[in-house]
């Protein structure tokens, strides 16, 4: 599978890929110094044929534009300093469940009571039944892990069987597929008990396709250093 | 799209950049464009206007290319450009110029359109019982009239097979297996000509990242 996805380079580029293959060379290449190198040339080559093409624009394009950028929210970056970040998290997260609790009590109140169950389940529980979560399956070579991922709490529950020992000094580390030729972001570390891990991380507010894992020094590191492990997208 | 909008497109323009800048100045050009969409990544509204004035050329070209329709193109092209403006925080000028990244945005969308439009009229046709004719298609991507001379001269250094699988992926927006079904030819054999044309188009046009 990999020495195939290692030629797609050159026809992802051009945007020449199945919706399957796209998909599986977009969870690859980002973490995969040869392809993405490839992929950075080939794209520039693409961006001259691009530009050999150049027409006059329609005019009133730019201003229907302009009128739409300055109502549009743009996407959050990627913040450097993250353990900052996440310690500003973790002060908002409190009050804001408490938010969830009465949002959820005035509903049972309302006689919405049968489906309502947020007021004291563990936090596994409250991500995987956030009402934007979604559940993606991320394939590896020893099992899959499960990650369920609400973007409106920020956070994703983790679930997964058949994961091999990290070994001494290792962690596993989640990360962000950006997709668009973003590459990924990083996203906290974890450690399985016995092979298997449940557990609940608190992730930045960013835009991803999907996640990958690799494993990392304890600690975990600002750019993949492991080879990736497990990776699936939405 | 509407009345109104063809109207704008018929009004006389008095001047227009294409995006398409002499050799010699490229580099400062292309540094500049860069800077622009850095700033707009920040949130700056006015050197996103700069970033379109330089590349606006460039992204309605390629989309009007692919997608052909001139009303579509306009649609697409002012989806993408908020789209640009939208995912320019994320914008990487170590990474790659600001010309591939809005050239590699636009082309997708592009090609997104023109897929589900296709896959829309191929369920049609399906109803109405009658066969697609895709040679047509054929001819017209590897026609080579609407290409700059410096995109032309590199396309002629490649082979007539490998230009023509280029050319229809690219401007034709089909997949490597829809350009193999069309010129029965194996799918692998259609992957390399891609590729092998593709290193030959870099070498011949220095790309610099």
């Amino acid at each position: 599978m990999t020495t195939e996805l290692h030629h797609l380079a050159a026809a992802y580029a051009l945007d020449a890929l199945s919706p399957e293959e796209h998909q599986a060379f977009e969870a690859h290449y980002p973490t995969c110094e040869i392809c993405s190198a490839e992929v950075a040339d080939f794209r520039a080559t693409a961006a001259e044929l691009a530009a050999g093409t150049a027409r006059e624009v329609p005019a009133g394009l730019k201003d229907r534009v302009m009128a739409e950028v300055s109502t549009t929210r743009q996407v959050s970056s990627i913040v450097p300093d993250r353990a900052v970040d996440l310690a500003e998290r973790r002060n908002r997260n409190a009050p804001r469940s408490i938010v969830l609790a009465a949002a959820a009590a005035a509903i049972v109140v309302l006689g919405a009571i049968g489906a309502i169950r947020a007021t004291r389940t563990s936090d596994f529980d409250q991500v995987a039944a956030a009402p934007d979560a979604t559940t993606i399956q991320l394939a590896g070579a020893t099992g899959t892990i499960e990650v369920i991922w609400s973007k409106e709490r920020d956070q994703v529950a983790l679930v997964g069987d058949g994961l091999a020992d990290p070994g001494p000094g290792l962690v596993y580390q989640l990360w962000f597929l950006l997709g668009d030729d973003a590459g990924v972001a990083p996203a906290p570390t974890f450690s399985p008990e016995d092979g298997s891990i449940e557990t609940v991380l608190d992730v930045e507010d960013i835009d991803g396709i999907g996640w990958g894992v690799t494993l990392e020094p304890e600690g975990g590191s600002d750019e993949p250093t492991g080879d990736v492990l497990y990776a699936g997208t939405a | 799209m509407s009345e109104m909008n063809r109207k704008r497109r018929l009004r006389a323009v008095p001047s227009f950049d294409l995006g398409i800048d002499p050799a010699d100045t490229e580099s400062d050009d292309k540094s500049r464009e860069n800077d622009a969409l850095h700033r707009a990544g920040r949130g700056d509204e006015s050197a996103f206007a700069e970033f379109y004035d330089a590349l606006s050329g460039l992204v309605y070209g390629v989309i009007l290319r692919v997608v052909r329709d001139p009303a579509m193109s306009e649609e697409v092209a002012q989806e993408v450009f908020l789209e640009i403006w939208r995912l320019a925080p994320r914008y990487d000028r170590d990474k790659g110029s600001a010309k591939t990244w809005a050239a590699t945005i636009a082309h997708r969308r592009a090609v997104d359109r023109v897929r589900s439009e296709e896959s829309r009229r191929q369920r049609d046709e399906r109803e109405l019982e009658t066969l697609d004719e895709p040679r047509d298609v054929v001819i017209e991507a590897i026609d080579a009239r609407e290409e700059s001379e410096q995109v032309r001269v590199a396309l002629s250094l490649l082979t007539e097979s490998q230009r023509e699988a280029v050319t229809l992926a690219y401007y034709g927006g089909h997949t490597y297996r829809a350009v193999a079904a069309l010129l029965d030819v194996p799918e692998g054999t259609i992957k390399t000509r891609i590729r092998d044309g593709l290193i030959r188009l870099r070498d011949h046009l220095e790309v610099t990242q």
